[in-house]
């Protein structure tokens, strides 16, 4: 080490050397597993590729207004939603972050953090410009481009992610606000491009077609490398406060997402979201018993209506599916539409799932703890269904008497696939373990995976094969069985 | 003239067992817990003290043996036995969108406490969390989620209370408050189970001993 301070080198080398010392994998396993690797992501990529031609193939056929619509804006609106994930993702995780083990031990001592942090930042847009490369160079395709469009497309919206990758370092370090803003006017343009899709108002001019986007590729790049420079330079800004939350918050996903259990990954961008806020102005309580905990409802509806706006922006997915001419299928739509969207509203339920220290302070019957939870998000649902009446009408070709029950059915199913979905419990790993390429996993984290969906498709099965009055009847039964099965579990 | 049946003690355990594997962490504990006193479990860690806390207040299912809180059997799921028992274990989780005095009014009032507002406002100030009534959980130190947890325990009625280690992450003056809280809580006819590890708490507060170490 020079006299001046570690140089972050030779700390990566001693941790290399202390690594080496204790690797448990002989190169010949290493060598294995890059196989099955390499084999799995070229046989992966072939079977994507081939799905990808054939329907390029059935898209180009379609000559109606709406589908035709549809193509040409596809790449638009993929291109826009790309960027605001890429914000969103960057955001929530910094983008530049640090593991808690580096953040306790390296960043204490007197290292360069910029050289500790720039190939960080390099390997952030690296991924974020790959990922969504790919994937417009797939929709590219799926609306016709040319191949050397299809090129320059994915080249361009990957150097757009990058850019957006760049902007949030930038704002990370200079501790600027309007990323958050800016990605929901990006996310409230993909919505506003949903819209007119959804009401055959696509203007012609907005048509995306395969010329030009060299051009935007050239720009794209340019104003991307600009951005990162600037980050790069702005590295040595960031103190331990901003890089640590990102670090803690990743084992936390990581360990969520090794088991499958995607609600535990719902409980740690929530348990984050109110630690960011901090404080609330409190709200006194009203009523007694049961209805007190109703009355909470209420005041968290009013404190994030975030959650209710996302609700209500999602109704425009069944009118688009009524516009695509989906028919039958619209109701699934609606239904796991309103099953994903509403996820937000029925978060003291998941608390209550997952705690049951919580339930024992109250006292009522577990069921009754449930229902008073769920009753205002059920009541929020419901109506929300009922705001889809008009598309599954059309979409399906449904008689006006039996457009108001089928809504409701498709209601009383999100609503049922939520609380299954919510009150799931985490893998068991006391349960008998199945060899599996990630090793032995016990059998209920593949069922962990479906949670909700298996009661989405429960539900939606007798509205696809009977959308009448009867079969929403017959769906509306089946949910309730679940529900009550669900809300009177110990 | 007719004898008069004594009352059954506010908690009565009678051969608690809990068996994990092939090993009986608890085995055959016998307890009488009578109104206006208390009981303090001790012994070394994993001596089985929350162990037992837990099966008295069903959170845990014993292997065998029966717990009894006023005659009637303690039951997980029964409104009576959440209703009678206020528990505070380790465990202890919150609403990560409610803030301090929210979650205090929310048990208030789900417990139909008459007039929960005045109730809150005085734990508040008596677990001086005043400053952070506003604060949501996930921002609080692990002293002030304590005090919010035992808190819990003092705004809604109770005839017994079970307390996991009470003392933990108090400080000096948080401490001193529990004692005399405690003892306050006796003498308005409360029964007191808890697990501790601090002599001066149960000295203070404990009006007999469970060792468990003896017993192992």
């Amino acid at each position: 080490m020079s006299g001046q301070g570690p140089q972050l080198r030779e700390l990566r080398q001693q941790i290399r050397v202390w690594r080496r010392g204790r690797a448990d994998k002989r190169l010949v396993d290493a060598l294995s597993d890059a196989y099955v690797a390499v084999f799995a992501t070229a046989m992966l990529t072939s079977m994507a590729v081939s799905v990808v031609l054939n329907v390029r193939t059935v898209a180009g056929t379609c000559t109606t207004t709406p589908c035709t619509d549809a193509r040409a804006a596809l790449p638009w609106l993929t291109g826009l939603a790309l960027v605001a994930g890429a914000l969103a993702v960057a955001g929530l995780f910094g983008p530049m972050l640090v593991s808690p083990a580096v953040g306790s031990w390296l960043l204490s001592t007197p290292v360069d953090r910029t050289a500790l942090l720039r190939p960080r930042l390099a390997g952030t847009g690296a991924v974020a410009f790959a990922l969504a490369a790919v994937v417009a160079a797939g929709v590219s395709a799926l609306s016709g481009f040319p191949v050397e469009a299809i090129a320059a497309y994915g080249g361009c919206v990957g150097a757009a992610c990058l850019l957006a990758v760049g902007l949030a370092a930038v704002c990370q370090a200079r501790r600027l606000r309007w990323l958050r803003l800016l990605t929901w006017v990006l996310a409230a343009a993909v919505w506003a491009g949903l819209v007119a899709l959804a009401l055959d108002a696509v203007p012609a001019a907005a048509a995306a077609t395969g010329t030009g986007w060299e051009v935007a590729l050239v720009v794209a790049a340019v104003l991307a490398v600009a951005t990162l420079v600037r980050a790069y330079a702005d590295l040595a800004r960031l103190g331990r406060d901003q890089l640590a939350p990102g670090g803690t918050l990743v084992p936390g996903l990581s360990g969520a997402l090794a088991g499958l259990d995607f609600a535990l990954v719902y409980d740690v961008l929530v348990e984050r979201r109110w630690r960011a806020r901090s404080t609330v102005r409190s709200v006194r309580g009203r009523g007694v018993g049961g209805s007190a905990l109703a009355w909470r409802e209420v005041v968290r509806l009013r404190r994030s209506p975030g959650v209710l706006v996302v609700l209500f922006a999602a109704l425009v997915l069944p009118y688009l599916g009524d516009s695509l001419g989906l028919g039958r299928a619209d109701l699934l739509l609606a239904a796991a539409t309103g099953f994903l969207a509403s996820l937000g509203l029925f978060s003291s339920l998941r608390v209550l799932s997952r705690t049951p220290s919580l339930v024992r302070c109250l006292p009522l019957t577990p069921a009754a703890v449930r229902s008073a939870c769920l009753s205002v998000p059920s009541a929020v649902l419901l109506v929300w269904a009922l705001a889809t009446e008009p598309a599954l009408q059309s979409a399906a070709g449904l008689a006006a008497t039996d457009a108001v029950p089928l809504a409701v059915a498709v209601g009383v199913t999100a609503v049922a696939a939520v609380v299954r979905w919510v009150s799931g419990r985490p893998p068991d790993y006391q349960l008998p373990l199945v060899t599996s390429p990630m090793g032995a996993v016990p059998t209920s984290l593949y069922v962990s995976a479906a949670r909700g969906f298996d009661v989405l498709v429960l539900g939606s099965a007798p509205l696809l094969l009977a959308p009448t009055s009867t079969g929403a009847a017959i769906s509306i039964a089946l949910d309730g069985i679940v529900l009550a099965v669900l809300l009177n579990r110990p | 003239m007719s004898r008069k049946k004594s009352p059954p003690p506010r908690l009565r355990v009678r051969g608690l067992t809990r068996r994990f594997g092939d090993v009986d962490v608890v085995k055959g504990i016998d307890l009488d817990l009578k109104a206006g006193a208390a009981v303090a479990l001790v012994g070394r860690n994993g001596a089985g003290k929350s162990t037992v806390l837990r099966c008295v207040s069903a959170a845990d299912v014993p292997t065998a043996g029966t717990v009894e809180l006023d005659g009637v059997k303690v039951e997980e799921r029964s409104p009576l036995t959440r209703r009678d028992m206020a528990v505070v274990m380790d465990d202890m989780d919150f609403f990560p969108d409610l803030s301090v005095v929210e979650h205090l009014d929310l048990f208030a009032r789900a417990h139909a406490v008459p007039d929960a507002e005045a109730v809150v406002d005085a734990v508040l100030h008596e677990v001086r969390l005043v400053p952070q009534s506003g604060q949501l959980p996930g921002t609080l130190s692990s002293g002030q989620r304590r005090r919010l947890a035992l808190a819990s325990a003092f705004v809604r009625p109770r005839k017994l209370l079970v307390l996991d280690e009470p003392e933990a992450r108090l400080d000096s003056a948080g401490l001193e408050w529990l004692v005399e809280r405690l003892r306050r809580e006796k003498a308005d006819g409360l029964g007191i189970l808890l697990a501790s590890h601090d002599a001066s708490l149960v000295e203070a507060v404990a009006d007999s001993v469970l060792d468990l170490d003896q017993r192992s």
